[in-house]
C-alpha cells in the first residue's frame, strides 16, 4: 500500500518547490470551503464598514470636494478586508501546530522559505474575494474610477500587497506566540495602522496629533496609491510613495516570517 | 463565595426581600472583582472607544467651522465625541460581561449557583448590577480622560450625573438583554456572535457622526435607532444647557429597554430551570 502511494520522483528528486506551496494552498482554500463560518465575517465586515463610514462620515469628504463618499472609502475597506481575510492563514497555523500538522510540514524535505511562501500565497488567494466583493459593491452605490481600468488595478496592488503584509507579521508572531494571541495582536496592528493614517479624511482637513503621525506612517502613500485612480487619473506622482511604502512593508514582515520559523525550529 | 453562599444566616431568609438584596450584593461584588481579574477582556472597552473619540476629534473638527454644528450640535468634535465613546464603551463592557454569564453556564459555576439555596433572581441580577457598576466607573474614567483633553460638560455638575446615569442605565439594558441571550444559549460565542449586531446599530446611529449629516436611507435608519436618541441625549448634556429632553432620551429609553431586557433575561433563566 505504502509502495504504491509514495511518488518515487518526489523521493528522488526533493519535492519542487512550487508544487508544494500549491498544494499547501490549495489545503488552505479546502479550509475556507469547510470552515465558512471563519471566512464570512471577513467578506461581511468590510462591505459592512464602506456602507457604514460612506453613510455616517459621507459629509466630512464631500465636503473636501469628493464627488462620491464611496470614492474614498472604496480602497479603504478593500484594503481592510484583504487584510483580515489573510489572518485566516495565522489561524489555520495555530490549528495546525495544535494538531501536529505543522510538525509534519517541518519534517518534509522541503525549505523553510517554501512553508512561508506558500501561506503568504494562501493569504493572496483568500483575500481576491473581499476585494471583489467590496469594489462590486462601491460600483452598484455608483463610485467613480475616472482613472479607468487602471484604478482598479491599483486598489487590487495595494489591498494584495496589505494581504501579504498582515499574513507576514501574522505568521511572524504566530511562530513566536504560538497561540491566537497573535492573530488578535494582528488584528490590532492592522486596525491602529489603518486607522492612523489617511483612512476617514485627506490630510489636509486632519489637524493635531493626527496629521503628524498619518504623515509618517506608510500606510498614508499607500491609500494614496490605491485612491488615485478613483480621484483622478493614475499618475507617477501618486505612484511612486506607495510602491515603495509595498515594497519596504513586504521585505521586512517576509524576513520577521522568516526569522520566526528559524526561532520556531529552535 | 462559597462561605457566602453557605451562611445559614442566608439560607434561613432565602426567600425574604432582604436575602434577594445580599444575594445580589454578593454575586455583583463576586461579578465586578471577575472582570477586574480580567484587564485583557476589560481593556478593549476602555481602548477602542478612546481611541474612535481622539480619531474622531482629530479627522472631523473642522465641523467645527460649520455654523449649523456650533449652533445645534456641538462647540468641538471631541465635545461632540464624547457620547459616542461613552456608549461605545458601555455597550462593549456589557456585552463582555454578558460572555462571562454564558461562560459560567458552560463551566458548570450556574448550575452550582442554582444547586445552593440562592435566589434564581438574584443570580441575574448580581451580574445586571456589576456591569452597572463597572459602567459608573467606566463613564467617570471616560470623562476624567476627556475633561483634561478640553472637552467641557455645558450643563455643569448634573449633566455630569445624567451621564453616569444614562451609562448605567444603558449598561442595565444592554446587559439584561445580552444576559437572556447568554442563559437561553449557555454559549459565549452566541454572545459574542451577537456582538456585530451592536455595533452595526452603533454606527447606524449618531454615535459617531451627527445624524443632520447623514442622507437618504442612513439617515432614515439612523433616525428610528433608539441609541441615536440616547447618544444624542448624553451629547445634550455636554453640549447644551440642562433639559428635560437629556433625562427622557439619555435615562428613559434605557429605562424601558431595561424592563424588556429584564423580562426577557428571567423568562430565559425560568426556561433554563424547567429545562432542568
Amino acid at each position: 500500500m505504502t509502495e504504491q502511494t509514495v511518488n518515487t520522483r518526489t523521493i528522488s528528486d526533493g519535492a519542487r518547490p512550487f508544487e508544494v506551496v500549491a498544494i499547501l494552498v490549495k489545503r488552505s482554500m479546502m479550509r475556507v470551503r469547510r470552515m465558512p463560518s471563519a471566512f464570512i465575517p471577513s467578506l461581511v465586515m468590510p462591505v459592512f464598514q464602506l456602507i457604514a463610514f460612506s453613510g455616517a462620515f459621507g459629509f466630512a469628504v464631500t465636503s473636501l470636494g469628493i464627488k462620491n463618499a464611496l470614492d474614498w472609502y472604496v480602497p479603504l475597506n478593500a484594503m481592510q478586508g484583504a487584510s483580515f481575510g489573510a489572518l485566516g492563514v495565522s489561524f489555520g497555523l495555530i490549528n495546525d501546530m495544535q494538531t501536529g500538522f505543522f510538525d509534519r510540514i517541518l519534517m518534509a524535505p522541503t525549505p523553510r522559505w517554501v512553508t512561508v511562501v506558500s501561506s503568504l500565497a494562501a493569504a493572496v488567494v483568500r483575500c481576491v474575494v473581499p476585494i471583489t466583493f467590496v469594489v462590486i459593491v462601491g460600483y452598484i452605490g455608483g463610485m467613480n474610477t475616472p482613472g479607468g481600468f487602471m484604478a482598479i488595478v491599483c486598489v487590487a496592488i495595494a489591498s494584495i500587497a496589505i494581504a501579504v503584509v498582515a499574513a507576514g507579521f501574522a505568521l511572524g508572531l504566530t511562530f513566536r506566540m504560538r497561540n491566537l494571541g497573535a492573530a488578535t495582536l494582528t488584528q490590532f496592528a492592522i486596525f491602529f495602522t489603518i486607522f492612523l493614517s489617511t483612512s476617514q479624511v485627506p490630510l489636509s482637513a486632519m489637524s493635531g496629533w493626527l496629521r503628524g503621525v498619518a504623515r509618517i506612517n506608510p500606510m498614508t502613500n499607500i491609500l494614496r496609491f490605491a485612491r488615485q485612480g478613483f480621484l483622478g487619473d493614475v499618475t507617477w506622482e501618486q505612484s511612486w510613495g506607495g510602491i515603495i511604502a509595498m515594497a519596504v512593508l513586504l521585505i521586512l514582515t517576509f524576513i520577521f516570517a522568516m526569522t520566526g520559523i528559524k526561532k520556531f525550529d529552535q | 463565595m462559597s462561605v457566602s453562599i453557605a451562611d445559614p444566616k442566608m439560607m434561613a431568609s432565602s426567600s425574604s426581600t432582604r436575602s434577594l438584596l445580599r444575594h445580589t450584593f454578593v454575586l455583583t461584588r463576586r461579578s465586578v472583582i471577575g472582570r477586574l481579574r480580567q484587564p485583557a477582556v476589560l481593556a478593549p472597552a476602555f481602548i477602542f472607544p478612546l481611541f474612535f473619540a481622539a480619531l474622531g476629534s482629530a479627522s472631523f473638527n473642522r465641523l467645527a467651522s460649520d455654523p449649523y454644528f456650533t449652533a445645534n450640535i456641538a462647540t468641538s468634535f471631541l465635545n461632540y465625541a464624547v457620547a459616542g465613546a461613552v456608549l461605545q464603551g458601555v455597550l462593549f463592557g456589557s456585552t463582555s460581561a454578558a460572555g462571562d454569564l454564558a461562560t459560567d453556564i458552560e463551566q458548570g459555576f450556574f448550575e452550582r449557583l442554582l444547586a445552593s439555596p440562592i435566589s434564581r433572581t438574584a443570580i441575574v441580577l448580581g451580574r445586571l448590577a456589576a456591569s452597572m457598576v463597572v459602567a459608573v466607573v467606566q463613564v467617570v474614567i471616560f470623562m476624567a480622560i476627556f475633561l483634561v483633553a478640553g472637552a467641557r460638560i455645558e450643563s455643569g455638575p448634573i449633566g455630569f450625573i445624567g451621564l453616569i446615569g444614562g451609562g448605567a442605565l444603558l449598561a442595565l439594558a444592554m446587559s439584561a438583554m445580552m444576559a437572556g441571550l447568554a442563559i437561553k444559549s449557555g454559549s459565549p460565542e452566541v454572545v459574542q456572535g451577537a456582538f456585530p449586531l451592536v455595533f452595526v446599530l452603533m454606527f447606524l446611529s449618531s454615535a459617531f457622526f451627527p445624524r443632520h449629516y447623514m442622507k437618504g436611507w442612513y439617515r432614515t435608519v439612523a433616525d428610528w435607532n433608539p441609541l441615536s436618541h440616547i447618544v444624542e441625549g448624553m451629547q445634550g448634556f455636554m453640549n447644551h444647557e440642562l433639559s428635560a429632553s437629556q433625562f427622557a432620551k439619555s435615562w428613559l429609553i434605557p429605562f424601558v429597554l431595561a424592563i424588556i431586557g429584564i423580562a426577557f433575561a428571567l423568562r430565559a433563566l425560568n426556561n433554563r430551570l424547567a429545562a432542568s
